[in-house]
């Protein structure tokens, strides 16, 4: 450590450390346009010059380093003086003169502006006004009629050539270049923090701009919309597009994201009681500073109009409607419902289903609703079958599925090992990561391997071969038998490896040879396919092969199994599974599983259905067999915040919140414990599922069967009686940071089974999993936005394929399975390997489970140009 | 990840020689420019996969230096100079008049790509000032009026 003085106080700071970091750090503020804390200082500002005694000179803060004994000034006239030069001269090519004006905070907008009648963009006309960097550093310097502006008095010349035109062609980003001051914050913000490298600088001099790809719309080049350069802008030239004119927040709320289970930390600003903008949040380190398209944008998805605002009953035949009912009849109706069944037929004959995407307070009330209040052992939710395949396989390996794997490691992983269809679509926060490790940033490089086993292609696959690493390509299904067979060599053996249609295996097998040494930092994430059963288990298994080859006792450090949905493991953790009871108890006498449920539905052995947030008719691939099923039951009760495929058809509808109206818990792909708080307020006469859940149990138990009056109160339950989850009550200080993992007990391998069956000739093999952009709350509800980009409403196919068929791009297709048929246009597309068509799984509301089995498994489809209508 | 056609297989072609250095960026650009006349939009893709860089990077080299074109090069190409001699004899006037009778600005073609114009400059031949370059050919001195009047000459025999 250093001691500085700092304005006349002495502090300590790290030697070396910048020295505006360590000025900001200390609650001096300091001007400065173009840094970005922890990147390479680029020093273009020029905005941050403070006086270092003994230097030559004014220095800029940003290039400078700490040393012991600096004494540094902010303050000095001297400097003051300096910086307000600098920022004239950083005001002279933004189009706004209301930043130095000192009657903008009277302006209104209509008024005529008295100072200069060439001002064409003013703060007030401005979405970012009072939200600004740019105009706050002009008021902080002071910036005003009475400081000096070299041109005062001249005509700007900025005015006299074209302004360019704002980039507003996509739903999500603003780019207006009249505003830029070329800070180059979003350059290097996208080149060195996200690894994306979509904007650059181009042209020089005088023409300088910021630009987008190729130089064309944002939309078409290779931005991810992540949104990093949005928040380093420090002006409005890079903005949120959605809600731009409200987003000057009343309120910020700490919550996190439910698209994947990275489990973000995001801040909600909310105005009004609605989300109007999302900014990251760094409690979970994991995330930090860094969210994806998902977590900053799909908070909107969703009109509050589509949303749930009333309860609904359906008392007619079926298909009559559903109409508005209070919530105390309906509570009643229910609970007197349900115990009508219980008294025709058994407990048994009542099922629940919670979900991946509601809080843990939420699965564990409604796993105690099932087993304690109603007395039946069936509860589960419909993606579990992948989920509980794999977990199975990761416990029979490690003795426990809990393992102590932390995505902390990765970004300084030595060996990156990915096993997953497209990690940068389904965990895009993770795959940043991972990135990390193998490009690092100028002013911390990594120089890691990735070895990526993937049947489709992503942009990791870009980060594989240029950097040492390499992509193997197997066939979809076949990934488990390749991850195994590369085990076995790993361990010694002599397997034969199978054939790839891209990569390297000599490559591969030299990184699995450096990943054995001890010395090494290895992370192997594996993200099984959401829909495949059969897959995930063979999947995890062969993922724990290779860990347990490659690193011996220390694998359940390295091994990262990653589900698709924000909390399985939340929801496996609380109970929702037919086996197991909360802490994972082994339960003596099991319930039936989901499918079991179906079919028991089907048969007539189960009459009712009450489904805890959960949309079994999107996520359960076999969707006929399911819509059957659900028709079939005397009672389906849906507690939702949208009226989803499945709401349409239950026979009560209560009206939950969405999950930025929640306050509770999930559990991360890490077991990490994220924490939500309640942001947006709910609509009309909705209720959070937890009440909906409380209700019930007193109505069906009796009054006073439950009291919990608060969300944190199940919270505390949870943490007094579910193992594993002791530390986590609702007083916990330390959310997002801690994790409720254990230390494996045993290192088992196990064998894998075969890979899955090829298709039929003149067949494709459909496969199917999440993408990057489509909003799993717009495609509950069939909106036809759902992917605002309209990039993923497509069946991907392969150029050999298409050309055999004689199939061009975007030609309307039918593809036809055993199962079940779906009308869609093609996108030729190198994604895919040949033989292989690719659905997401998330289009038009899961429409691509009406074409699989009830396992999830690819199956065979047969491609039929559509006739022109 | 897009698929490839015709023409990004012609550029692939060009450029199967290049490897991902920084140092063959440059080199890439510039055959890409021998190749065509300019670097076509579709150039950027190809180069940028090719080098294993991004798109962006590409672009912000290739619109850096004057010397590569992203347009198509015209039938004849008027350079405007604008060295100190020819401003200080009034070649902004000389500049007005050829952006107002062909319509374009520097760095742009006309609708039928036949005339282009750019910003050129001082080559040292001051005593033609203030002068522009048709294919490279001094004309000079001109005035406004006879600016106009070469232009009508070129489009003439456009």
């Amino acid at each position: 450590m250093a001691r500085i003085t700092l304005n006349g106080v002495g502090i300590e700071a790290q030697e070396g450390a910048p020295l505006v970091e360590v000025i900001k750090k200390n609650g001096v503020w300091i001007s400065n346009l173009c840094y970005i804390d922890g990147l390479v200082p680029y020093a273009g500002c020029r905005s941050c010059l403070v006086s270092i005694e003994g230097a030559r000179g004014l220095q800029l803060s940003c290039t400078a380093r700490v040393s012991d004994g600096m004494v540094v000034d902010t303050e000095a006239p001297e400097v003051k003086s300096a910086r307000q030069q600098v920022l004239a001269i950083i005001n002279a090519n933004h189009s706004d003169r209301c930043l130095t004006c000192h009657r903008r905070v009277k302006c209104m907008p209509g008024d005529i502006c008295l100072r200069d009648d060439v001002v064409t963009h003013r703060c007030l006309t401005c979405s970012k006004n009072y939200r600004c960097e740019l105009q706050t550093t002009n008021d902080l310097l002071d910036m005003g009629f009475e400081n000096v502006e070299p041109w005062a008095l001249e005509p700007r010349t900025y005015y006299q050539t074209e302004q360019p035109d704002p980039d507003r062609a996509n739903p999500w980003f603003e780019f207006d270049p009249q505003m830029c001051i070329l800070c180059t914050r979003c350059v290097r913000a996208c080149d060195e923090i996200r690894h994306t490298t979509a904007i650059t600088l181009a042209n020089k001099g005088y023409t300088s701009r910021i630009a987008f790809g190729a130089g064309g719309p944002i939309h078409e080049s290779n931005c991810d919309f992540c949104g990093a350069c949005i928040d380093v802008c420090p002006t409005a030239t890079l903005m949120e597009k959605p809600n731009k004119w409200i987003a000057r927040t009343e309120d910020w709320t700490s919550t996190t994201c439910n698209s994947c289970s990275v489990g973000c930390t995001i801040s909600i600003g909310t105005r009004a009681g609605r989300g109007v903008i999302v900014k990251p949040d760094l409690v979970n380190p994991v995330s930090a500073d860094q969210i994806c398209v998902r977590g900053r944008f799909h908070y909107e998805a969703v009109p509050d109009k589509k949303r749930l605002q009333r309860h609904l009953v359906r008392r007619g035949p079926p298909g009559s409607a559903q109409l508005p009912a209070h919530w105390g009849e309906l509570v009643e109706y229910v609970a007197g419902r349900i115990k009508d069944v219980v008294a025709a037929h058994a407990a048994g004959a009542v099922g629940v289903l919670g979900s991946p995407f509601n809080t843990n307070e939420e699965n564990y009330l409604a796993q105690k609703l099932a087993r304690d209040v109603i007395g039946t052992p069936h509860v589960d939710f419909s993606q579990a079958a992948p989920n509980r395949a794999a977990m199975k396989a990761v416990e029979a390996a490690f003795g426990t599925e809990a393992l102590p794997a932390d995505m902390l490691r990765l970004g300084t992983s030595d060996i990156v090992i990915v096993i997953a269809d497209d990690l940068e679509s389904s965990h895009n926060v993770a795959a940043l990561r991972a990135k990390d490790a193998i490009v690092g940033n100028p002013a911390a490089p990594r120089h890691g391997t990735l070895l990526l086993v993937s049947p489709l292609w992503g942009e990791m696959a870009d980060f594989a071969e240029p950097y040492g690493g390499t992509w193997l390509q197997p066939r979809p299904g076949a990934e488990a038998a390749l991850v195994d067979a590369l085990a076995q060599r790993a361990a010694g053996g002599q397997a034969a490896l199978p054939p790839v249609a891209e990569g390297d295996l000599p490559r591969a097998l030299e990184i699995l040879g450096e990943a054995k040494d001890p010395g090494r930092r290895v992370s192997i994430i594996y993200a099984p396919n959401p829909g495949d059963a059969q897959a995930a288990g063979n999947g995890a298994r062969a993922a724990a092969n290779l860990s347990i080859a490659l690193r011996g006792d220390s694998a359940g450090e390295s091994l990262i199994v990653l589900p698709t949905e924000a909390n399985v493991y939340g929801a496996r953790d609380m109970g929702v599974d037919p086996e197991l009871g909360p802490g994972r108890t082994p339960l003596a006498e099991p319930g039936m599983s989901f499918d079991q449920m179906i079919d028991a539905a089907a048969s007539g052995a189960l009459k009712a259905l009450i489904v805890v947030g959960d949309n079994p008719l999107m996520f359960a691939p076999g969707s006929a067999r399911v819509r059957d099923a659900l028709a079939s039951l005397d009672l389906l009760v849906v507690i939702d915040s949208l009226l989803s495929a499945t709401a349409q058809a239950a026979h009560v509808v209560l009206a939950d919140v969405p999950s930025y109206g929640k306050t509770g818990t999930y559990t991360n792909g890490e077991r990490r414990i994220d924490r939500l708080h309640a942001a947006v307020a709910a609509l009309g006469d909705a209720r959070p599922a937890l009440l909906a859940l409380t209700d019930l149990a007193n109505a069906i138990g009796g009054a006073d069967t439950w009291s919990y009056a608060h969300p944190d109160a199940v919270t505390d339950e949870i943490a007094a009686s579910v193992p594993g989850y002791e530390r986590f009550g609702a007083g916990f200080g330390a959310w997002g940071k801690a994790r409720a993992a254990v230390t494996p007990s045993r290192f088992e391998r196990q064998p894998v089974s075969a890979a899955s069956a090829a298709p039929a000739a003149g067949e494709l093999l459909l496969t199917t999993g999440r993408t990057l952009y489509t909003s799993l709350e717009g495609a509950a509800i069939h909106a036809p936005d759902a992917d605002k980009l309209h990039r993923e409403e497509f069946v991907e196919l392969h150029p050999a394929d298409a050309a055999a068929m004689r199939i061009a791009d975007e030609d309307e297709v039918m593809l036809v399975s055993a199962h079940g048929e779906l009308t869609l246009r093609c996108k030729i597309s190198g994604r895919v390997q040949e033989g292989v068509a690719f659905v997401p799984v998330y289009y038009d509301g899961g429409a691509v489970n009406r074409l699989l089995a009830a396992d999830g498994a690819p199956a065979g489809v047969r491609l039929n140009v559509a006739e022109p209508a | 990840m897009t698929v490839d056609n015709e023409a990004t297989l012609e550029i692939q072609h060009l450029l199967r020689d290049f490897r991902p250095q920084d140092g063959d960026l440059l080199g890439a650009l510039h055959a890409v420019q021998h190749r065509y006349g300019y670097i076509p939009r579709i150039a950027f893709r190809v180069v940028a996969r090719q080098l294993r860089l991004s798109e962006a990077k590409v672009y912000g080299a290739a619109t850096f230096y004057s010397e590569f074109r992203l347009t198509p090069s015209p039938a004849t190409l008027v350079g405007w100079c604008s060295g100190p001699a020819c401003r200080l004899k009034g070649s902004e006037g000389v500049r007005r008049m050829l952006e107002s009778r062909l319509g374009i600005t520097f760095g742009e073609n006309t609708g039928d790509n036949k005339l282009g114009l750019h910003f050129a400059q001082c080559n040292g031949t001051c005593e033609y000032a203030p002068q522009v370059w048709v294919n490279g050919e001094v004309v000079g001195p001109l005035t406004a009026a006879s600016t106009s009047d070469l232009v009508q000459k070129l489009k003439d025999e456009a």
